[in-house]
């Protein structure tokens, strides 16, 4: 046994293992960090979320010709209407999952937030016998099956798209604002996408705009800098940009200071207006919702409605206990279990 | 309601909804269904069920809430269960007894009742007596008990040749409690001596509408000089030596002296004031002794305390008489009035004479009620009310607001604590050192407790504490504090004086 032990270890020995992997890896990424990292700005990544240098990144050589314009506040009262919503799992049988959804609308004129609506939990249970007759793609059906990070999603685009549609006719003369962007997705209804969205805030003279709190598209941080250099609110268009990179978006997309600041964040904003003038939408946005650390607070208090909190997922355990005549089963971490913990 | 853990060796800690109704005192029963046993545990504490995510869930809601109006649409209705989480509470509770299988009742307790199958019913007061065979003849109906207000009545045979002590702040119900005790004992034929420092025991003889209570012969008011007066030789030697001694603080030669004079005066048959007057002036003694003795005598004779000459009519009062003319008695001193050294002349006089007549078997036992005695009783005397008075025949009652003032000894041998509400600190330490029940019971429930509400500790509930809403009663309120603002016609006097200005 020793001897098989030191017969693998003199063959795996540094060399071997350079040799072992230089094939697979090294042709295309290069193993010899030294060379390109040397002088290098740098963040360090936390793992989870996507981080940003606070105030830029300073040195950049070649940077895309942009233009930049300000933004200012237009006071005329426009009902500024937030509206996002999570989803999260609940609890699982042997055939499917318990899922649960909850939405926030938060609607603001003039600087003030007028009246907000909660709304959920509502629970969804997806397994193969609810879904039989749904007219989901066979495929999609699958996924949501298997992953319930997709399966929450659906859930979470769905109810968004009813509510949006739905308050995209109810108001004339508003901004909805959404979470994310306005690209259309794989999980909407036929009958509720973010098209008919658009469409029915361009019949009811709505504007419709979809703010991401962060963009994977890299090239927008270069694009971005000029904002970084003035204090004021203002926009860049990167229309030709995002369009160049990604299919199915609805309007035209920016990047947006909305903060009065150097370093107040810059968003991407998709943004459908009714007339066309983006300058105005963005002006009667500053002018009527209030802006807490670069950000629309109507959108902000959406967010704190929408989520689920402790208490409320203790007792939609205890309702679906209640309600619903099923049995708990003692249950396990699986990863814990296996892995353990080094305690320190 | 549910256990959740225990907590120390004898604490359980429960869940309890909104719904769950109980309060601090109430009394729990524990029904191990599985086991058919049961525990008996009292509510002292109550707290909110909180974590820290429940917390900020509050305080996110609460802003929200606040920064506009609320429309919800909770089609699950999670909202109120949701409420229900957020007004969950933990009653603190203390393991008091335990029942066993064969309904046995008993204070040791070496088992844990089960989480899951154990159902939790608050007690009546009714049942609490049931269960620990509380009874008596002679009852007296405190007030009432529990959520549902149930009489809650102790025994007067559970006061009988006991010590207690009733305590609170000031004006949280003492006074009116030792009312009721005295007037019932009274109704029940007792004698009962009452040491008033604020003259309104008197008030016990007439109703609230100042018409005579049913009571009103049987209290005896007496104050210095107008009733409370007595002989030379009634008292005796033993009760004037120690009234000399005790409460004018005569020195021993000085008391020597005294004695020749007394024992001379007595051999004469003329032991009267007059003539004690008279034998000190001339009594051929040191210059020193003579005038310790003459300023002894001046104290004496001014406090009022004693009849004059023997040729009056007027003996002064014997307690034997007192007694032997009525069935139940309530003796009321007012020492109100009287200087701090008349009042411990009074009450060594008092004492020392009634033991006397205990020791004589010429009365029965008697109950005494002494109010803030720390005022009037020497430091050496309480010892020898608690031990050797005791035996005699003297059941005392002290009644004070400051806990401190009564000495570790004396709560040692205290059978029974009536405690009113105390907010101080220092006080609470106290008497949570030295009471009956445990510290957390007794620091919690009597910090919160309402006016006229007591904490009944010791064998008048069969150490299970009670809390109690004392009842009112018709008696009229003597002894009221002189105010100032309240008087008539100071108000008409300063309107006067704000026209003319």
């Amino acid at each position: 046994m020793h001897t098989q032990i030191n017969l693998v270890q003199g063959s795996l020995g540094q060399k071997r293992l350079e040799d072992i992997l230089e094939p697979s890896v090294g042709q295309c990424l290069s193993l010899n960090l030294t060379s390109f990292l040397n002088g290098r700005q740098i963040i360090f990544s936390n793992g989870e979320s996507r981080l940003v240098p606070l105030e830029g990144w300073a040195h950049r050589n070649r940077q895309p010709c942009t233009t930049l314009t300000t933004i200012q506040p237009l006071k005329e009262e426009t009902p500024i209407v937030g509206i996002d919503s999570s989803s999260i799992q609940v609890a699982e049988t042997e055939e499917g999952v318990l899922y649960a959804a909850k939405s926030g609308i938060a609607i603001a004129t003039q600087g003030q937030i007028q009246a907000h609506f909660k709304i959920g939990p509502i629970l969804f249970y997806l397994s193969e016998d609810t879904l039989k007759h749904s007219e989901l793609d066979h495929r999609i059906t699958k996924l949501i099956l298997f992953d319930s990070e997709s399966a929450k999603r659906l859930i979470r685009v769905r109810v968004e798209r009813a509510i949006q549609l739905e308050l995209s006719q109810h108001f004339a003369g508003a901004i909805l604002l959404v979470d994310g962007s306005l690209r259309a997705s794989v999980f909407e209804h036929t009958g509720y996408t973010l098209r008919k969205v658009v469409e029915n805030c361009s019949i009811y003279k709505n504007t419709v705009a979809g703010i991401s709190k962060s963009t994977r598209l890299r090239i927008l941080d270069k694009v971005s800098l000029p904002l970084t250099k003035i204090k004021a609110p203002g926009f860049i268009d990167v229309n030709l940009i995002i369009k160049s990179l990604v299919r199915n978006i609805n309007g035209d997309s920016l990047l947006v200071k909305f903060g009065n600041g150097y370093t107040s964040p810059i968003l991407r904003v998709d943004i459908a207006s009714a007339n066309g003038n983006k300058d105005t939408s963005l002006g009667k946005i500053l002018g009527n919702d209030s802006i807490a650390r670069g950000y629309p607070e109507t959108l902000q208090l959406a967010h704190h409605i929408s989520t689920f909190t402790g208490t409320e997922v203790s007792c939609l355990k205890s309702h679906i206990l209640n309600k619903y005549n099923v049995v708990e089963l003692v249950s396990e971490d699986i990863r814990k279990k296996l892995l353990g913990s080094i305690l320190i | 309601m549910k256990i959740l853990y225990k907590n120390n060796t004898d604490e359980l800690i429960l869940l309890a909804l909104k719904s769950d109704t109980a309060r601090k005192g109430d009394y729990l029963l524990i029904h191990d269904q599985k086991s058919n046993k049961r525990i008996i545990v009292q509510i002292y504490n109550e707290e909110y069920l909180s974590s820290q995510s429940l917390i900020e869930d509050i305080v996110k809601d609460e802003v929200i809430v606040a920064s506009s109006i609320e429309n919800l649409h909770d089609p699950l209705d999670i909202g109120t269960l949701s409420r229900m989480i957020r007004d969950a509470r933990l009653f603190k509770a203390k393991i008091r007894a335990s029942i066993d299988s064969e309904s046995k009742f008993s204070n040791e307790i070496t088992w844990l009742p089960s989480r899951v199958y154990s159902k939790i019913n608050r007690m009546k007061i009714s049942e609490i007596n049931n269960l620990v065979n509380r009874t008596g003849l002679y009852s007296i109906r405190l007030g009432s008990s529990g959520l549902d207000e149930e009489q809650f009545e102790i025994y007067a045979e559970d006061l009988d040749g006991k010590l207690n002590i009733v305590t609170g702040k000031k004006e949280s119900g003492k006074s009116h409690l030792s009312k009721i005790l005295i007037k019932t004992l009274v109704e029940y034929g007792a004698f009962v001596i009452v040491f008033d420092l604020n003259n309104e025991y008197g008030g016990l003889a007439w109703n609230g509408n100042g018409t005579l209570s049913t009571l009103h012969e049987q209290v005896t008011i007496l104050e210095p000089g107008e009733g409370l007066k007595f002989s030379l030789d009634y008292c005796g030697k033993a009760a004037i030596s120690s009234m000399l001694k005790n409460a004018l603080d005569m020195p021993a030669a000085s008391l020597r002296e005294f004695f020749r004079i007394w024992d001379w005066l007595e051999n004469k048959n003329t032991l009267d004031m007059e003539a004690l007057g008279n034998a000190i002036n001339t009594w051929n003694t040191n210059e020193l002794v003579r005038d310790a003795l003459i300023s002894r005598f001046h104290a004496i004779s001014s406090s009022g305390l004693f009849v004059g000459t023997l040729n009056t009519s007027d003996d002064g009062l014997r307690f034997e008489e007192l007694v032997s003319k009525k069935q139940g008695l309530a003796l009321i001193m007012n020492l109100g009035k009287a200087m701090p050294v008349v009042r411990r002349m009074i009450v060594e006089l008092v004492l020392t004479k009634v033991v006397e007549l205990l020791e004589k078997g010429i009365i029965p036992p008697i109950f005494l009620f002494a109010e803030e005695a720390h005022l009037y009783i020497r430091d050496t005397y309480w010892e020898d009310i608690i031990t050797r008075m005791r035996h005699f025949g003297i059941y005392t009652t002290f009644i004070t607001n400051q806990p401190d003032a009564i000495s570790d000894s004396v709560y040692r041998q205290v059978d029974n604590i009536f405690l009113f509400n105390f907010t101080n600190d220092t006080d609470l330490d106290k008497i949570s050192k030295v009471s009956l029940a445990d510290n957390e019971t007794v620091k919690s429930i009597v910090r919160t407790l309402p006016q006229r509400q007591c904490l009944v500790i010791g064998k008048v509930v069969h150490d299970l504490p009670m809390v109690v809403k004392i009842t009112s009663a018709d008696i009229m309120a003597l002894g009221q504090t002189k105010t100032f603002f309240k008087t008539g016609s100071r108000a008409q006097d300063i309107s006067s004086v704000s026209q003319i200005q």
